[in-house]
């Protein structure tokens, strides 16, 4: 893939993140805010649960997981790419990244799936 | 007589086939008001040390072959003057980010090898208007002001030394290479960006830049390869988004006809003495 195309949605990343990031803070650290419920309350598990079955959540989580894993991956590309790589190290480096987003993308919705389809009541 | 003042110069040294490592020498010259660093570094030469080496050329900022790195900071020798500096001591050692030859030479390999990759010249489709020209390609003042500013790099390798980004990725392709880029893709008679992509659009291309804006601090001709990459960006994502400059398959020409008509129109007035 081009550069050009990666570099963008890298900043595409950035708008995302802020805005899907401020609807995270205003649902669990600004509840009492937002909500008109406690921090403690809008943090306990059975409330999380509960908020975890909405599609609007669902969709919000994943985004938001997908934009900051590739804002920060590709911002960690960047650093060690910088090092002294030789090219085949410079390809374990990609690959590497690529493979360590993948899973942590792969466990991130996974929570996310299951907090959607979990009974309510844990 | 003009008023003098006794100026340290500390000269780092290096000689490949002497030195294991470079050091630094010091000279005391009485420097006159508007000499130049280039100039104490001739009269050291011919009163003091007559192995000193370094480059330099047409004295007036033009050539650039005399960058060097003087008081830390990428400068023209030939354009700097001494007491300028209101120090007692001024050092001067070679650009850094280049391999050093001797004493303040450098290899400006790197610079060019950059420079070179970007293909620094305007790449037209129509390969026979190139060959066989059947007229002008036109340009307007506005297009042509477009990336004016980028014409007056004199590629003397300032900005490379001043790149914190060249310092730890040599293989960036540095604000140069890159501000070149870009003065040869928007130049409206250019269809060479796709040529150019395998160089530019990768990671070691516009990305990379840090935006200190060291290079464009430090450029003696006042252009701004720091902007220069930003717009190549720019030019970049408008024509990964498929709204780039379409490449024109035949040549933007005027007739001959009307050029030779243009030239006639205000030739001068035909000669009267044979």
């Amino acid at each position: 893939m081009r550069e050009t195309r990666l570099w963008s949605l890298h900043i595409l990343a950035i708008p995302i993140i802020a805005v899907l990031l401020g609807m995270h803070f205003a649902i669990m650290h600004y509840a009492p805010v937002f909500y008109g419920m406690s921090v403690e309350e809008a943090r306990a598990f059975d409330t999380m649960i509960e908020r975890g079955k909405s599609v609007a959540q669902f969709v919000i989580y994943i985004l938001l997981l997908i934009a900051g894993l590739y804002h920060g991956l590709y911002g960690l590309r960047g650093i060690l790419r910088e090092l002294p790589l030789t090219p085949a190290l410079v390809k374990v480096v990609d690959i590497g990244i690529l493979i360590f987003g993948l899973l942590i993308f792969a466990l991130g919705a996974y929570v996310t799936w299951w907090t959607f389809n979990a009974p309510l009541g844990g | 007589m003009t008023d003098t003042k006794q100026i340290t110069f500390r000269v780092r040294r290096f000689d490949p086939d002497a030195d294991s490592a470079p050091h630094w020498d010091s000279y005391i010259l009485n420097v006159p008001d508007g000499m130049t660093v280039l100039e104490a570094l001739h009269q050291i030469k011919a009163e003091k040390e007559p192995t000193l080496a370094w480059r330099s050329s047409c004295r007036m900022g033009v050539c650039g072959s005399c960058g060097m790195f003087i008081n830390d900071f990428p400068m023209l020798a030939c354009q700097t003057q001494i007491l300028h500096f209101g120090t007692d001591v001024v050092t001067v050692a070679p650009l850094p980010n280049y391999p050093n030859v001797k004493d303040l030479v450098p290899n400006l390999e790197p610079l060019i090898e950059k420079h070179a990759a970007i293909k620094p010249f305007i790449i037209h489709t129509n390969s026979k208007e190139v060959d066989e020209p059947t007229g002008e390609y036109i340009q307007t003042p506005e297009e042509r002001e477009a990336f004016s500013q980028f014409t007056y790099c004199i590629k003397c390798g300032l900005c490379l030394a001043a790149c914190p980004t060249v310092a730890t990725d040599p293989l960036f392709l540095g604000p140069q290479a890159l501000a070149q880029a870009y003065r040869y893709t928007a130049d409206n008679r250019d269809c060479g960006l796709k040529e150019r992509l395998e160089e530019i659009d990768a990671f070691h291309g516009p990305y990379q830049c840090h935006m200190a804006g060291a290079c464009s601090q430090a450029c003696p001709k006042g252009v701004d390869p720091a902007f220069g990459i930003q717009l190549l960006k720019r030019t970049l994502v408008l024509d990964s988004l498929g709204f780039g400059k379409k490449p024109k398959h035949v040549a933007k020409v005027m007739p001959l006809a009307e050029v030779v008509k243009q030239i006639e129109e205000f030739a001068p007035p035909p000669r009267t003495v044979k």
